[in-house]
């Protein structure tokens, strides 16, 4: 376990104004490497992660009052950060707040743009009571309020179509499949902010100045789609969707195996990847495929014969056959594939945190690997309102009687029912996930 | 060059899984230096091409991913001329396992950073396993949900190679990270991706935490859910529109909007109010929810359904995109010029900053620079 002094952001203290994942997917990264990440909490209008709860909550009617600290998100999205009740729609709360900002090096938020300069928390407000803060924001259009879109309303499974990912999935011959179940921009408006974040920090070590950056979800995202758009603006090609296909060579498919709905991936493009894959297929496949001109212009024939051949196989057996060989191949994990993954365990993906209200969570742990300073997890995600009378105290430097006054007065709020914990059902099984584990299929 | 990261110098030995990150690296002032074997990078065999160029100029992946950025040709045998340059560089990019490499397995230089990026890590049962971007997705769980019940699943927005780029953009995080860790301790130290970690990072819908959770084991639904109604892809004219209904006033406008354009009177009785009732009326709420989105364009329903503040938006494409209204108020495309000179449209800074941060000079020619850099 490395301690904070030696990683990359100690000393960095975080305000994140964050909703679902855009915002709070970047904060949990910048806790993970050292920061002091406080996320700031309202019941007026919470974040999304707090009205899920959780699956196995629902007939817990005693344990409702604490369903906003337990679902999987919570700690999902937002593992090792410190957690403030902050009601910034009150006179009271907005102005701790604003003392709080004069404290921290970062603002990192999602909410709408608009929304954002009503709460009176705009770059230009923030700016006024800390002038070197590096302030990012990630409205989904912009926050240039002279721009025609500047008030409008995504939700994250809206973003994807919007920047061309839902006309790009499916099979060529279908409608578009769309991407129901997770939003890429999220994710890649996050990064975005990850970057601009320690690039406007490190900058400010040398100009001594702040910065503004204004992550446009919609422009950041189409920065993805350079050889697109060059060639329509070229040509006028309009590239659309073409399954599992890959543009440059084939075959590249998901294929059938036995059982029900069991699928492999496999992408053998080039030239070298024919050769190997024919000696596997051996006569299953027509001769003529060995010409790339052909492979590429009749892969319908040569998906429907990759098919047959695949379909008498065990997914799993034919994945590491192929792997073995030297092609690009793997199961179509389901759910539960993954919790067998010994690949995936055996790299500590998951990770296994004390939590205030669970006793301890598992969450995924971060896809960025330092060798010489790798980030920690102090804790799962926190519980709403958790660190309120300690960062007031500690950081703004307010009395416990101010405290108590802020409270009764609406403008902040602690941990409710602090002694109220609750156990995940499965909790006996964590250990499962981590390294060591034999067998995790009970289940 | 300006920028925030002027004087540093980076050498780029991968191709596609980390050339957006060196793409952006190059944007924000650094000298990255694109290291190519004598019959070029593999980034300039990919398609679509440019008439009237030669190869090995004429790829627009290249032309875009390598803006801002030199070539460099080394012979893969001249370990003399490949050490020489990598002994300058403050970051060095790779995409092979050490046993597998022309770089030098041992440290290059107590300060040099380098960032690895793996199909599946450099550890574990799987450390040899090839990849790409469709068995990427394959192995994060979201290939498997994705697509219509009774079809193949389907990766999400195939073409686009999303796998590749947020494996480099986590690359590009890491990345700035050990450059202000080297600021602060003056040691380098290496940065490792797993492609696998990253799209299991940004797909925790079908996670295993989730899954322990809820037990549900996720399928494949089209392009609607029944999370709500309407919830999904609905056609009109031109296309299709995204449209997620769930929040109570969001329904209000949205049935509304269906009786002011068709003249439904049922859609705006108060039982219909609750989700939970529309779900199970899916196939009537839809049937009427059609009856207005075929009567007009994509950017017609946009603009009209967020006037009247419902969540909807455009199932774009290329053309849409480019002639986007906002985006052009905007000023986001920008140009770039090919080897011919030729000018051609592409996307503009992926963020706006307070200040200049950004600069993007056309993608070099094969070895333009090698004589710079090898003496």
């Amino acid at each position: 376990m490395t301690d904070t002094d030696d990683l990359p952001l100690k000393g960095v203290r975080v305000f994140e104004l964050g909703i679902a994942i855009a915002s709070p997917f970047c904060g949990k990264l910048m806790a993970h490497f050292g920061a002091d990440v406080l996320k700031i909490e309202s019941r007026m209008s919470p974040d999304v992660v707090r009205i899920l709860g959780s699956a196995w909550l629902k007939d817990r009617e005693d344990l409702a009052p604490i369903s906003s600290d337990t679902s999987p998100y919570v700690s999902e999205m937002n593992a090792s950060k410190r957690s403030v009740g902050l009601e910034l729609k009150t006179e009271e709360g907005k102005a701790a707040a604003l003392q709080l900002l004069a404290e921290c090096d970062v603002f990192l938020a999602n909410f709408g743009a608009r929304a954002l300069a009503e709460l009176g928390f705009d770059y230009d407000s923030v700016a006024a009571v800390n002038p070197n803060i590096v302030y990012v924001q990630l409205p989904g259009f912009g926050s240039d309020e002279t721009m025609p879109y500047y008030p409008f309303v995504a939700w994250g499974p809206n973003q994807a179509p919007l920047v061309g990912m839902d006309d790009f999935t499916g099979h060529a011959d279908d409608p578009p499949a769309g991407i129901a179940t997770i939003a890429p921009p999220d994710y890649m408006s996050a990064l975005h902010a990850a970057i601009a974040t320690i690039t406007g920090l490190e900058q400010r070590e040398t100009t001594g100045e702040g910065v503004h950056v204004d992550i446009s979800q919609f422009e950041t995202t189409l920065a993805l789609l350079g050889p697109f758009v060059m060639d329509y603006d070229l040509t006028g090609t309009v590239y659309s969707r073409i399954g599992n296909r890959s543009i440059w060579g084939a075959p590249q498919g998901v294929y059938p195996c036995t059982g029900n709905e069991r699928w492999i991936a496999i992408s053998a493009t080039e030239a070298e990847d024919w050769t190997t894959l024919r000696s596997l297929v051996g006569q299953a496949v027509d001769p003529e495929f060995d010409d790339a001109s052909i492979r590429n212009a009749d892969q319908d024939r040569l998906d429907e014969q990759i098919a047959a051949w695949t379909s008498s196989f065990e997914v799993e057996d034919l994945a590491h056959r192929l792997q073995a060989a030297g092609i690009a191949a793997h199961v179509v994990s389901t759910n539960e594939d993954l919790l067998h993954d010994t690949h995936v365990t055996s790299r500590e993906w998951y990770q296994v945190a004390p939590s205030n209200r669970l006793g301890r969570d598992v969450f995924s742990g971060c896809a960025v690997k330092l060798s010489a300073t790798p980030g920690r997890w102090t804790e799962a995600g926190p519980s709403m309102g958790q660190h309120t009378r300690e960062i007031l105290s500690d950081v703004v430097g307010l009395s416990d009687e101010a405290i108590d006054h802020l409270i009764s007065a609406g403008g902040a709020f602690e941990q409710i029912e602090p002694g109220m914990v609750a156990t995940r059902p499965w909790n006996d099984w964590i250990h499962l996930l981590v390294p060591g584990t034999e067998d995790a299929r009970d289940l | 060059m300006a920028g925030p990261y002027s004087g540093i110098r980076v050498v780029d030995t991968t191709g596609l899984s980390g050339a957006y990150a060196t793409r952006l690296l190059a944007g924000l002032g650094a000298e990255v230096i694109r290291l190519e074997s004598p019959d070029g990078s593999p980034l300039r065999r990919l398609s679509p091409f440019a008439e009237n160029i030669e190869a090995p100029e004429n790829s627009l992946w290249w032309s875009y991913l390598a803006m801002g950025t030199r070539s460099v040709v080394i012979d893969p045998q001249d370990t003399e001329s490949l050490m020489q340059l990598l002994a300058t560089a403050d970051v060095v990019f790779e995409d092979q396992l050490p046993e597998k490499s022309v770089l030098p397995a041992g440290e290059i230089s107590p300060t040099t950073i380098r960032t690895k990026i793996l199909p599946f890590g450099s550890s574990g049962p799987k450390r040899n396993w090839h990849t790409s971007n469709l068995v990427a997705w394959a192995a994060s769980g979201i290939l498997y949900t994705t697509g219509f019940t009774n079809r193949a699943p389907v990766a999400p927005a195939a073409p686009l190679q999303l796998a590749y780029h947020a494996s480099a953009a986590s690359a590009l995080v890491g990345t700035l990270l050990a450059l202000r860790s080297r600021r602060m301790t003056g040691r380098g130290q290496e940065v490792e991706i797993s492609m696998q970690e990253v799209t299991l990072s940004i797909a925790p819908e079908t996670g295993v935490p989730m899954f322990m959770d809820d037990r549900v084991h996720r399928e494949r639904t089209g392009n609607r859910r029944d999370l709500g109604r309407p919830f999904g892809l609905y056609p009109c004219k031109d296309g299709f529109v995204s449209i997620i209904v769930l929040m109570p006033r969001h329904w209000t406008a949205m049935a509304q909007w269906v009786s002011e354009a068709t003249g439904n009177e049922s859609i705006t009785e108060e039982v219909f109010v609750d989700n939970a009732v529309r779900v199970e009326a899916k196939d009537l709420i839809d049937d009427w929810v059609e009856e207005l989105t075929t009567q007009g364009t994509r950017l017609e329903l946009f603009e009209e359904g967020q006037r009247r503040g419902i969540p909807i938006t455009p199932v774009n494409t290329i053309d849409a995109l480019v002639g986007n209204p906002h985006l052009e108020a905007a000023d986001f495309w920008t140009k770039t010029h090919l080897q011919d000179d030729t000018e051609v449209t592409i996307p503009g800074a992926p963020f706006r900053s307070s200040s200049p941060w950004w600069s993007m000079a056309p993608a070099p020619r094969l070895g333009e620079h090698t004589h710079m850099y090898l003496s």
